[in-house]
């Protein structure tokens, strides 16, 4: 069900994507640092979803704030000429790499469990 | 109420999906798109190495020259050796190139080196920047009074001036005998150091280029060496009246 919508909504974004106007050059440093808070987010709610503690709220409001404070971060770093959205980008990926682990470990055990299961059932008929 | 919960999830996943593929694909094609615009600074690039690459075959291929010219020498000095007319012809050689300018020379007179004021410091004084560097129509001044002083041999940054050569601005740069040449231009001078000394005069032209903020530093020497001239003088149009 989940997964559906995940997948609907990367092809329409795709779709829209491809019949949008370019944006200007100067501007793709932004977009670059919200494309990587956007995929936090989307990695974040999955990890949510998993354990079940999903708060509409929190995931669209999470995205918002931070895709703009590191745009900002962006901003002041290219008048300051530090490039300061780095930082940001370290604390998206290594976030990313979290909500993957979680999402990882839940699939392996999932599995695992079923596995154990299916061996036990055996076990049970040989009987 | 389950069932609610999941089509809210999916609902917002998948409207950040289609957020982020949006995304991705409009700073691809922008990219793509700045990339196909900035690509002539990368043709740019490629000339530069190109350039180079060049420069250091052209070096080489001068290092073989002179060495060749430096055998020729040697060998016509051993051709010379014994009658007296070829020596005499060989010294009106040498007399004619050492006066073009086609020869080492060394001799007593100054060394005078101009250069841009730093920027930092024009802030502070908050002079006029175009009148604090040093410009192709200075140095083409400079010379000419060096001249009208008695110069006997000149040379900017190395560049040997002679009867053809011109100095040009390009843009940032000087072009001095086709090569470039930057700040700090270091003009040495063969001749009688005490009449070059009245470049420096009050009122005179370096003192007009000083007031506007170049630095100038005046040096006398003893022994100043003054390469030879590293192009060829070639004439086509020029032949002798009968």
């Amino acid at each position: 069900m989940i997964i559906l919508f995940i997948t609907i909504g990367c092809l329409v974004g795709v779709i829209l994507g491809v019949n949008a106007p370019t944006i200007s050059y100067m501007y793709t440093d932004y977009l670059a640092i919200s494309i990587i808070a956007a995929l936090d987010t989307v990695l974040g709610g999955i990890t949510a979803t998993l354990k079940n503690n999903f708060n509409f709220k929190i995931f669209v409001s999470g995205f918002f704030v931070n895709a703009i404070l590191s745009i900002l971060l962006t901003l002041l770093g290219n008048k300051l000429n530090v490039d300061i959205y780095l930082a940001a980008i370290v604390v998206f990926v290594g976030r990313m790499f979290n909500n993957l682990t979680i999402i990882r470990r839940f699939y392996v055990e999932k599995w695992e469990n079923f596995t154990k299961k299916e061996e036990t059932e055996r076990q049970k008929n040989k009987k | 109420m389950k069932n609610n919960l999941k089509i809210q999830i999916g609902i917002a996943l998948g409207l950040m999906c289609l957020l982020l593929t949006g995304a991705i694909v409009v700073q691809l094609n922008t990219i793509k798109e700045a990339t196909r615009i900035v690509g002539t600074q990368y043709a740019e690039a490629g000339l530069k190495e190109e350039v180079i690459k060049w420069k250091e075959d052209y070096e080489r291929k001068y290092k073989e020259l002179e060495e060749k010219q430096e055998t020729l020498e040697t060998v016509r000095k051993d051709a010379t050796k014994d009658s007296g007319r070829t020596k005499q012809l060989q010294e009106d050689l040498d007399n004619t190139n050492r006066l073009l300018g086609l020869t080492e020379v060394t001799g007593s007179g100054l060394i005078l080196t101009l250069s841009d004021q730093d920027r930092m410091k024009l802030k502070e004084t908050g002079g006029d920047p175009t009148q604090a560097i040093v410009h192709a129509e200075d140095l083409i001044q400079i010379i000419n009074e060096l001249k009208n002083s008695g110069a006997e041999a000149i040379s900017i940054n190395g560049q040997r001036v002679i009867s053809t050569t011109a100095i040009t601005c390009s843009g940032t740069i000087i072009t001095i005998n086709g090569v470039k040449v930057n700040s700090p231009f270091e003009i040495r001078v063969i001749g009688n150091y005490f009449t070059l000394t009245a470049i420096a005069r009050p009122g005179g032209y370096l003192s007009l280029m000083e007031d506007g903020g170049v630095k100038a530093k005046l040096e006398k020497q003893n022994n100043i060496i003054i390469p030879k001239y590293s192009g060829t003088i070639t004439t086509k149009y020029m032949i002798h009246v009968k």
